[in-house]
């Protein structure tokens, strides 16, 4: 594990020099009586894809607010590229690309002049704003929508749009509010390509969402934050409950011979219709892994051997039933 | 705040504006109904009984009328320009993509006053033919008409920065829409109001005299100046200082216009000794208007008449200019609108209007 990766008692403040990607400690900020934020801890170092998990109205958008220097936090320390988002927004805002969720795009304008107005806005030179937008717009598969109104645009090309937009001035860390909303599910295979690109280019990307399945299988690291305050902080591959994962659905391509090699196991099944069977492994992964051994051995074509629900669910649901 | 950002900001807001409104159609009803407007007042000032001895002045008379209503109108269509400009974006989302960039708060706030004050401009700018029609009808100096152009087109670019501010004041666009339109009626009609209340209940009391004589030895008493058996008698009185109130009336852009409208026109009149004077237009409404401006400058003094004492404004005597005060005042008033909106417009902000969403 790499960082303060599990809450505790807090370990050598990231905030003596600046560093790269975002870290944020103690962040607290309410909206007259309603305690939006009220300790959020967060850390996304460059290169990695870090999720910001949490049900509606745990404080998601209001971290990301302050870490995109719009709202003045009313206490903790933040560094976002090294920067502080308060004192010195404009250092922030040179490295840091938001994107909200909702799309805030100019419906009147064309999606090449929208790009290249964007770029003026954040100073890039004006012999390189054509080139920019057309790259961006080649990112976004959206070329051929260059001179289209954006208001012709459908839901996901306007997200896709939205999402570049904040790339316009090649920012090293990207902060994505709910990016997957609204998407169909070709466009969020895209979007998590596109964000393992962005991150393997080395930048930290967050990315906020209560859509756990999106995010497994993108997220290199998860924020958990409930009711505003940070429940744990986690490498993707180091979730609590992956080790504690017990249900696992099976499919193989004799179902009978599962069956049989099921029961010659001593293993309980239950039956999930046309998806499988769904059984229970005690004794976590390492269980798990010798029970698809000795199915293999046994001479059954296994086609799948899957953990229900997946391990950030699991974590998740664990945490946020934890704290009632 | 550099002019580039400025200009980012402006040429968005403009694109977007003329993108979104049929403009064509309305700056074409705007000019047709102001064309309409000058040909009345053409055939009305022709008129025997209004302005037919002062043919050669006649377009003078035209102007001041036209851009009178000129103003009017414009006052009508400024607010609705800038009055949703920033609350606006913050409802559809687009303000805080453009706060997060490289533009500083104060460039956000310029820009949108230039878009939305450039657009004023057009309204203004289409008139202009009507002003060239008048300067053709003859009596008007190029600088007359320069002139008034140019400070209709500061209250109109005043106007919309009062409106800037209350959409960056206020968390709905319909709300700001509604108090920008109070604001211009407060401008134009309130201070004419206020200026008359406070006027009246300002009044200073004084102690005239009145001439009580008799019209012969012996006689009824009469009030005319016999000299017979005369006698002063006091009585109390009120006196409307109106050189105290003045300033109220000056910020009214009908009042800065009117009097900052450099050299009316003039007919040569000659006196019954034989010398030829210049004297103003009654007709002209704006010099006409000016010059009961300067009037209300002047301070009441004592003047002793056949008939008595009364403090009043001496006849013959003109006040000072008021437009020098009042187009300072409403250019203070803009200077604070656009330091409200910038301060507005600040991220990382720390405190929201109620019902207020930065994204």
């Amino acid at each position: 594990m790499t960082g303060p990766d599990v809450l505790g008692p807090p370990g050598p403040r990231p905030f003596a020099a600046p560093t790269n990607g975002v870290h944020a400690r103690g962040i607290r900020r309410s909206f007259g009586p309603v305690h939006a934020v009220q300790g959020i801890d967060l850390d996304a170092p460059p290169g990695h894809v870090t999720a910001l998990v949490g049900p509606n109205g745990a404080g998601k958008t209001t971290v990301l607010l302050v870490l995109a220097t719009l709202l003045k936090p009313d206490a903790g320390e933040v560094r976002v590229g090294g920067f502080d988002p308060v004192t010195q927004a404009g250092e922030v805002r040179a490295r840091m690309g938001w994107s909200p969720d909702v799309f805030g795009l100019y419906d009147n304008l064309t999606c090449r002049e929208y790009l290249e107005v964007m770029a003026a806005a954040y100073s890039v030179p004006k012999r390189a704003r054509p080139d920019r937008a057309a790259a961006l717009l080649h990112l976004a598969r959206l070329p051929e929508k260059a001179d289209a109104p954006v208001h012709s645009l459908s839901r996901g090309q306007k997200q896709r749009l939205g999402l570049v937009r904040s790339l316009v001035h090649d920012p090293s860390v990207l902060l994505l509010d709910e990016p997957a909303s609204g998407l169909d599910p070709r466009s969020r295979v895209e979007l998590r390509d596109l964000l393992r690109r962005l991150a393997g280019e080395g930048r930290a990307v967050v990315v906020s969402s209560h859509i756990l399945s999106d995010l497994e299988e993108v997220a290199d690291r998860v924020v958990f934050v409930d009711a505003g305050r940070t429940v744990g902080q986690h490498a993707i591959g180091e979730l609590p409950a992956a080790r504690s994962i017990r249900k696992y659905r099976l499919r193989a391509l004799d179902g009978p011979a599962l069956r049989d090699a099921l029961e010659r196991a001593g293993v309980g099944w239950v039956e999930a219709g046309h998806a499988g069977l769904d059984v229970e492994v005690l004794g976590g992964e390492p269980s798990a892994a010798r029970l698809l051994a000795e199915l293999v051995a046994a001479g059954v074509a296994v086609t799948a051997f899957a953990p229900l629900g997946g391990a950030l669910e699991a974590t998740y649901l664990d945490l946020v039933e934890g704290q009632r | 705040m550099s002019l580039a950002g400025v200009l980012t900001v402006a040429r968005l807001e403009f694109r977007l504006r003329i993108r979104a409104g049929r403009w064509r159609w309305m700056l074409g009803a705007w000019f047709l109904l102001l064309l309409g407007i000058t040909a009345l007042v053409r055939a009305a000032a022709s008129q025997n009984n209004i302005g037919s001895g002062n043919v050669g002045t006649r377009g003078a008379v035209m102007f001041g009328v036209v851009v009178l209503v000129v103003l009017a109108l414009a006052l009508l269509v400024s607010p609705a320009l800038a009055a949703q400009s920033v609350n606006g974006d913050r409802e559809r989302g687009t303000l805080a993509t453009l706060q997060v960039t490289r533009l500083r708060a104060g460039e956000i706030a310029v820009g949108k006053l230039l878009a939305s004050w450039g657009t004023a401009l057009v309204f203004l700018a289409v008139t202009l033919p009507l002003a060239l029609w008048c300067f053709v009808e003859g009596g008007l100096s190029v600088l007359r008409i320069a002139g008034v152009y140019l400070v209709t087109a500061l209250l109109l670019g005043i106007v919309c920065a009062l409106s800037l501010a209350l959409s960056a004041l206020l968390a709905r666009s319909t709300t700001s829409g509604v108090l920008a339109y109070l604001t211009v009626f407060a401008l134009t009609v309130g201070t004419v109001i206020a200026w008359g209340l406070l006027t009246a209940v300002t009044q200073q009391r004084v102690t005239a005299t009145a001439q009580q004589c008799e019209d012969y030895v012996g006689g009824t008493q009469t009030t005319e100046p016999t000299g017979v058996n005369c006698t002063e008698v006091p009585y109390e009185t009120t006196v409307p200082r109106t050189d105290r109130t003045w300033w109220l009336l000056a910020p009214n852009p009908f009042v800065v216009l009117a009097d900052s409208a450099p050299a009316g026109p003039v007919r040569r009149v000659t006196l019954p000794d034989g010398r030829v004077v210049e004297e103003p237009l009654d007709v002209d409404v704006l010099g006409a208007m000016s010059r009961g401006l300067h009037q209300i400058r002047v301070k009441p003094t004592p003047v002793t008449t056949p008939y008595g004492t009364n403090l009043e404004v001496p006849s013959g005597v003109t006040g000072s200019a008021v437009w020098p005060t009042g187009l300072a005042i409403d250019l203070l008033l803009a200077a604070g609108a656009m330091w409200v909106t910038t301060r507005r417009l600040r991220t990382p902000t720390d405190r929201l209007a109620r019902g207020q969403r930065i994204a």
